[in-house]
C-alpha cells in the first residue's frame, strides 16, 4: 500500500491535506476558540471569574446546559429538533416530586417513574416524527405546549400550587442528593457533581457518535435520509432512539434540579430548549443536520456558563446578558460558516 | 463467453396504466462482460434498471439468474443474488467521510456487548485500500464525500458494491453528469470491474461512452428493443445511427437544409451533424 | 360559549346560591356611592349571576398569580357570581383578552396592568362601554386615569421603601436586588424604592426565573464578586429559596429579604435564612375586587374613596411565619 501511494503521489488529483485544514474540518473549532478566548476575556477583567470558587461557579451552569447539549446536538447532527426538551425537564421533575410527596412513593422508585415518563415522551416525538414525516420542529412544538400545559395543569391540580415543594423531607433525600446534586471537593474547592456526570455524558456522547454504528447511521440520516435509508440505515429507529435520549437527559437534569432544590415548579425549563440549540450550535451543529460534534456543543454549554457568570463577575449590568449571548451566537454561526467554506473551497 | 448468462431477459414487458414502458426486450450479462443498455430518455432504460435490481417485477416474460428463472420479490433479493445497483444520486451522503460513506449501513463492528463498536480502524484501512485497487489515491479517507469530484464519487460507489460481494453491477448512467476526463476515468474503473470477472450493466444515452467499453449492446426506443447486438454485429457507426433514429434523422436534415448555401441552413446542418455524434436524439425528446 | 348557554348558566347559579353574600371587613361601608349612573343595577336580584372578567399578566405556572386565581375563585363562589380568570404575560395578548371581555359584555373587569400603556386603549374602550373595571396588582398609578373603579394592590413605592428601612434596621448597608422577570415595571419600581427606604448603595441583578439552579449560580457569582454586599432582596417567593442557596455556598453573610410568598419562604423565614418576607396578601388582590365589583353591580357602592386599596405591605418575620405557614401550604397566603 505505502508503495502504491508514493507512486499515486505524482498525480494532480491527490492533494496534501496540511494540518490546518484538517483542523478547520472539525465542526468544533471555533467553539473551542471561542471559549478560549472568552476565559482569557473574563479572566483579565475579573480575578474571582479565574479563581477555584469563581471557575466551579460557572462550571455549574454549564453543566445543566451541557447535558441536555449533548443529545441535543446528536438529535440535530441525525437531522431533527426537539422543542421539547426544556418544558421536558419540568415534566421530569414534577412527576419525581409529586409521586414522592403526594403519594408517598419511595423517590428512586418515583425517579423511575419520571424516567419512563420521560422515555414516553421522547419515544411519542420520534415515533410522531417517522410516522407523519412532518418536520420534528411542528411535532416537538405541540409537544411542547402540550408539557407546558399538563405541567402547570397537573402540578395545580394536585397540588393547588405551581410548585410543588417538600422533596427534601422525603425519605432517601439524602441519598439522592450525593448522586445527583452532591459535591466534590478539589483542592478544597466544592464542585457540583453535575459537573462531573457532564463529562461523562459527552464523552459517552461522543463515543457513540464517532465511534459506534449507530453514530454513522445518525450522520447519514441527518446528511440524507433517502440515501441512507437506500442503503440499510434503520432511519426509524435510529430517529426515534435520538429522541428518547433528549428526554432522558430531561430526565437527568429535571430530577437534578428538584432534588438540588427540594422543589420544583411548573414553569421549570421553559424556555431552556433554545439555549440547548443554541449550544449545540455554537457548538458547530448544522441546522439542516448531517454535521456537527458532541464536543463542540458541550464546548457551547461552557461558553454559555462562562458567560452568564461572566458577564456578573465582570460587574457588568446584567441586564445586557442576553445581548451579549446573542452577539456571540451570531459570531460563532458567521465562523462555523466561514471555516466550512474555507475548508470546502480548498478541498475543491 | 459461451458460458451461461449470469442474468438474462426474455421478452420482458412491463406496463403502468395504459403505459407500456418496455415490451419485447431481450439481453444478457455474462460474468467479465459488459452490457450497455442505450437510450434516450423515455426508452425504457429506468424502467429496465428498477425490473433487474427488483423493484419491478415483468409483467410478462422473464428473468433468469445463472440460467434458472428467478423472481426478485424486492431490491433486497436482487442484493442477495449479488446484484448491486449503483443509482445516479450514489446514495453518498455529502457531508460524511468516505470512509463513513464506504461502510454505511455494513459497518464493520468489534468488540461486544455495550463495547461494540464501528471498527473505524479496519474501516479507514478498507476504504483506502478498495479504491487504492481502482486506481483512486485517497490520501484522507476522513474527506467529506461531498469534496471528491463527481468522477471520484462515482468510483467510491463502485468500490463500494464490489466490496460488498457484487457479481454483477448495474451503473445508472455514471457518466452523464462528467466532463470528459472524468468519464474517462470512470469507463476505466468500468473496465476494471470487467476485468476481475464481475458482470456489469452500464446504462447511457451516449454510444461514444458505451462502445469502448461494451461487450453487448442493447438499444432500447420508446420501450422496444431496437435490436440486441453483440459487439462483433454492430460498428459505432451504426450503432449511431441506429441510436439517433436513423431515417428520421435524415428526414430532418433534409428539411433543414432546404438551401444549405444560407447560413441557417449550414448552421442546421452542422447541428443535425453535432446531435448525431452526441448520440441526442434530433426531435428533442 | 353561546350566549344562550352562557344565560342558563347563570340562571342556574342564581338558583342554587341563594343570597350567599359574605362581606369581608375592608368592604367597609363608609363610603356610600355619591354618583348614580342610570344602568340597571339588579342585573341578578334573586343572587348575584354576574359574570366577571379577570384578565392579569401572570404566567399560568406562576406561585403568586395561581393565589390570586385561588382569590377570584373562592370570592365568586362565595358571591354567587362567575368570573372567567384568563392571564397572559404578553402585553397585547392580555390586551387582545380584555377586547374579548368587552365584547361579550361582560359585568365587570378585573385587569392586572403591569404594562399600562399596552393596556390602555383596551381598558378604556371597557369603560366606555360601561363596564366598571377595578385594576389590581400593579398599573396604581394609571388606574384612575384609564377610568378605573379602584385600585387593589400594594403601593410598590410604599412596601419597597419600608423593606428598605427593615434592611436599614438589620444593619445593611449594600444591597443587591434580584430581578427575575426582566421589563416589569413594577420589580424595578420595588428596587428603587427599597434603595431609597435603605438610602445606602443597592444593585440590580437580573436573573432566569425559569432556570433556578442558572440563577443561584448568578447570585452567587455576584456575592463573590462584590464581597461587600450584606443584603440581599428578591422580589418572589421563588427566588427567595434560591438566594438562601446563594449564600450559603458562596460564604457571604448577607441578610436576605424577600417579597412575596410561599410555605417555602415561610419555612425559611421560620429558620432564619430569610429575615422577612413582605407579602403583599395576592389572595386578597383576588378576593377583594370581585367582592366590590359585586357591591357596585347590586349597590352601586364604590370602595377606595379614589385611593387604591392597599393589600400590603404585610411583613411575616420569625414570630407570625408557623401560622403563615399553615395558611401557605393551603394555597391561599
Amino acid at each position: 500500500m505505502t508503495t502504491a501511494s508514493t507512486v499515486k503521489a505524482a498525480d494532480e488529483r491527490v492533494r496534501s491535506i496540511g494540518l490546518v485544514r484538517r483542523l478547520l474540518l472539525k465542526p468544533e473549532l471555533g467553539a473551542v476558540i471561542g471559549a478560549v478566548v472568552i476565559f482569557v476575556f473574563f479572566s483579565l477583567l475579573s480575578e474571582v471569574f479565574r479563581s477555584p470558587s469563581g471557575v466551579a461557579n460557572w462550571l455549574d451552569p454549564a453543566a445543566t446546559i451541557g447535558i441536555m447539549a449533548v443529545p441535543v446536538a446528536l438529535l440535530m447532527i441525525g437531522g431533527h429538533f426537539d422543542l421539547s426538551a426544556g418544558v421536558a425537564i419540568g415534566t421530569a421533575g414534577i412527576t419525581t416530586t409529586i409521586l414522592t410527596t403526594q403519594y408517598n412513593m419511595v423517590l428512586w422508585v418515583a425517579m423511575a417513574v419520571s424516567l419512563l415518563v420521560c422515555l414516553g415522551i421522547g419515544f411519542l416525538n420520534g415515533y410522531l416524527v417517522v410516522r407523519t414525516g412532518l418536520p420534528s420542529f411542528i411535532i416537538t412544538l405541540s409537544t411542547f405546549l402540550g408539557l407546558q400545559g399538563l405541567n402547570v395543569g397537573v402540578t395545580k391540580l394536585i397540588t393547588d400550587q405551581v410548585q410543588v415543594q417538600g422533596l427534601a423531607d422525603e425519605p432517601f433525600y439524602d441519598g439522592a442528593h450525593a448522586v445527583f446534586a452532591g459535591t466534590i471537593s478539589i483542592g478544597g474547592q466544592d464542585f457540583q457533581i453535575a459537573i462531573l456526570w457532564w463529562i461523562l455524558i459527552t464523552a459517552l456522547g461522543s463515543w457513540v457518535l464517532l465511534r459506534t454504528r449507530f453514530g454513522n447511521w445518525v450522520f447519514a440520516i441527518g446528511g440524507d435520509l433517502g440515501a441512507s435509508r437506500n442503503v440499510g440505515v434503520p432511519a426509524a429507529r435510529t430517529t426515534i432512539t435520538l429522541f428518547m435520549a433528549v428526554s432522558a437527559a430531561a430526565w437527568f437534569v429535571g430530577n437534578t434540579q428538584a432534588i438540588r432544590l427540594g422543589s420544583i415548579q411548573a414553569v421549570a425549563g421553559f424556555g431552556q430548549e433554545l439555549i440547548f440549540i443554541v449550544a449545540a450550535v455554537i457548538g458547530g451543529c448544522l441546522l439542516t443536520g448531517g454535521f456537527g460534534s458532541v464536543i463542540g456543543a458541550s464546548v457551547g454549554a461552557l461558553i454559555f456558563g462562562m458567560t452568564s457568570q461572566g458577564i456578573v463577575y465582570a460587574g457588568w449590568d446584567s441586564d445586557w446578558f442576553k445581548f451579549f449571548l446573542g452577539a456571540m451566537l451570531l459570531l460563532a454561526v458567521l465562523a462555523n460558516r466561514f471555516v466550512r467554506r474555507y475548508a470546502e473551497e480548498s478541498g475543491k | 463467453m459461451t458460458a451461461t448468462p449470469m442474468l438474462e431477459l426474455r421478452g420482458v414487458r412491463k406496463t403502468f396504466g395504459n403505459v407500456i414502458s418496455l415490451d419485447g426486450v431481450s439481453t444478457s450479462v455474462r460474468a467479465g462482460e459488459v452490457t450497455c443498455v442505450l437510450g434516450d430518455n423515455g426508452a425504457g432504460k429506468s424502467t429496465l434498471i428498477k425490473i433487474l435490481s427488483g423493484v419491478h417485477r415483468p409483467d410478462a416474460g422473464e428473468l433468469l439468474l445463472d440460467g434458472a428463472p428467478v423472481t426478485f420479490a424486492g431490491p433486497r433479493d436482487a442484493l442477495d443474488a449479488g446484484i448491486a445497483t449503483v443509482y445516479q444520486d450514489l446514495a453518498m451522503i455529502p457531508l460524511m467521510a468516505i470512509w463513513r460513506n464506504f461502510f454505511l449501513g455494513r459497518e464493520p463492528t468489534k468488540g461486544r456487548g455495550p463495547f461494540r463498536r464501528f471498527d473505524s480502524r479496519t474501516a479507514r484501512a478498507v476504504a483506502r485500500e478498495q479504491l487504492l485497487r481502482m486506481g483512486i489515491d485517497i490520501r484522507d479517507p476522513d474527506q467529506p464525500v461531498g469534496t471528491l469530484s463527481g468522477g471520484e464519487r462515482q468510483s467510491v460507489a463502485i468500490a463500494r458494491a464490489v466490496y460488498f460481494g457484487a457479481r454483477l453491477l448495474i451503473l445508472d448512467e455514471p457518466t452523464s453528469a462528467l466532463g470528459v476526463k472524468q468519464a474517462g476515468m470512470v469507463l476505466k474503473h468500468i473496465v476494471q470491474a470487467r476485468d476481475r470477472g464481475l458482470g456489469v450493466v452500464f446504462i447511457t444515452h451516449n454510444p461514444h461512452h458505451a462502445y469502448p467499453v461494451g461487450d453487448r449492446f442493447l438499444l432500447l426506443k420508446r420501450g422496444r428493443s431496437l435490436g440486441d447486438h453483440a459487439k462483433a454485429d454492430i460498428t459505432r457507426e451504426e450503432m449511431t445511427a441506429l441510436m439517433a433514429g436513423g431515417a428520421e434523422l435524415e428526414e430532418l436534415a433534409h428539411e433543414l437544409e432546404r438551401d444549405p448555401a444560407s447560413p441557417a441552413g449550414r448552421v442546421a446542418a452542422d447541428l443535425t451533424e453535432e446531435a448525431s455524434a452526441l448520440g441526442i436524439h434530433p426531435d428533442g425528446r | 360559549m353561546t350566549a344562550d348557554k352562557k344565560f342558563r348558566k347563570r340562571a342556574l347559579i342564581a338558583l342554587a346560591l341563594a343570597f350567599p353574600l359574605v362581606l369581608t371587613s375592608c368592604t367597609a361601608d363608609d363610603e356610600p356611592a355619591a354618583s348614580a349612573p342610570a344602568a340597571a343595577s339588579g342585573g341578578g336580584g334573586d343572587g348575584y349571576g354576574y359574570t366577571f372578567a379577570a384578565v392579569t399578566h401572570g404566567a399560568a405556572g406562576d406561585a403568586f398569580w395561581s393565589v390570586v386565581k385561588s382569590g377570584v375563585e373562592k370570592a365568586a363562589a362565595d358571591q354567587g357570581v362567575q368570573v372567567e380568570y384568563q392571564s397572559d404575560g404578553d402585553p397585547q395578548k392580555q390586551a387582545q383578552l380584555i377586547d374579548a371581555a368587552v365584547n361579550q359584555k361582560v359585568d365587570g373587569l378585573i385587569v392586572s396592568m403591569a404594562n399600562p400603556d399596552a393596556l390602555k386603549a383596551s381598558v378604556q374602550k371597557a369603560v366606555a362601554a360601561g363596564i366598571p373595571v377595578i385594576t389590581i396588582n400593579s398599573g396604581q398609578d394609571r388606574s384612575a386615569e384609564f377610568g378605573a373603579m379602584a385600585h387593589v394592590g400594594q403601593d410598590e413605592q410604599v412596601a419597597g421603601e419600608a423593606a428598605g428601612q427593615r434592611l436599614r434596621q438589620a444593619g445593611v448597608s449594600k444591597l443587591l436586588c434580584v430581578i427575575h422577570e426582566a421589563g416589569n415595571v413594577g420589580l424595578e419600581q420595588r428596587c428603587s424604592a427599597a434603595k431609597a427606604g435603605l438610602g445606602a448603595t443597592a444593585e440590580n441583578l437580573q436573573v432566569d426565573n425559569n432556570n433556578l439552579t442558572g440563577a443561584q449560580s448568578t447570585i452567587k457569582a455576584k456575592l463573590q464578586q462584590d464581597s461587600s454586599i450584606d443584603g440581599v432582596l428578591t422580589l418572589g417567593g421563588q427566588m427567595a429559596g434560591v438566594a438562601a442557596n446563594a449564600i450559603k455556598e458562596s460564604g457571604s453573610t448577607a441578610r436576605l429579604a424577600t417579597f412575596d410568598l410561599n410555605s417555602d419562604v415561610a419555612k425559611l423565614v421560620q429558620d432564619g435564612s430569610v429575615a422577612f418576607a413582605v407579602d403583599q396578601q395576592p389572595y386578597t388582590q383576588g378576593y377583594l375586587p370581585v367582592v366590590m365589583l359585586t357591591l357596585y353591580r347590586s349597590n352601586l357602592n364604590t370602595i377606595g374613596g379614589g385611593q387604591p386599596v392597599l393589600t400590603g405591605p404585610s411583613f411575616v418575620t420569625k414570630e407570625n411565619a408557623a401560622q403563615i405557614l399553615q395558611l401557605a401550604d393551603k394555597g391561599t397566603r
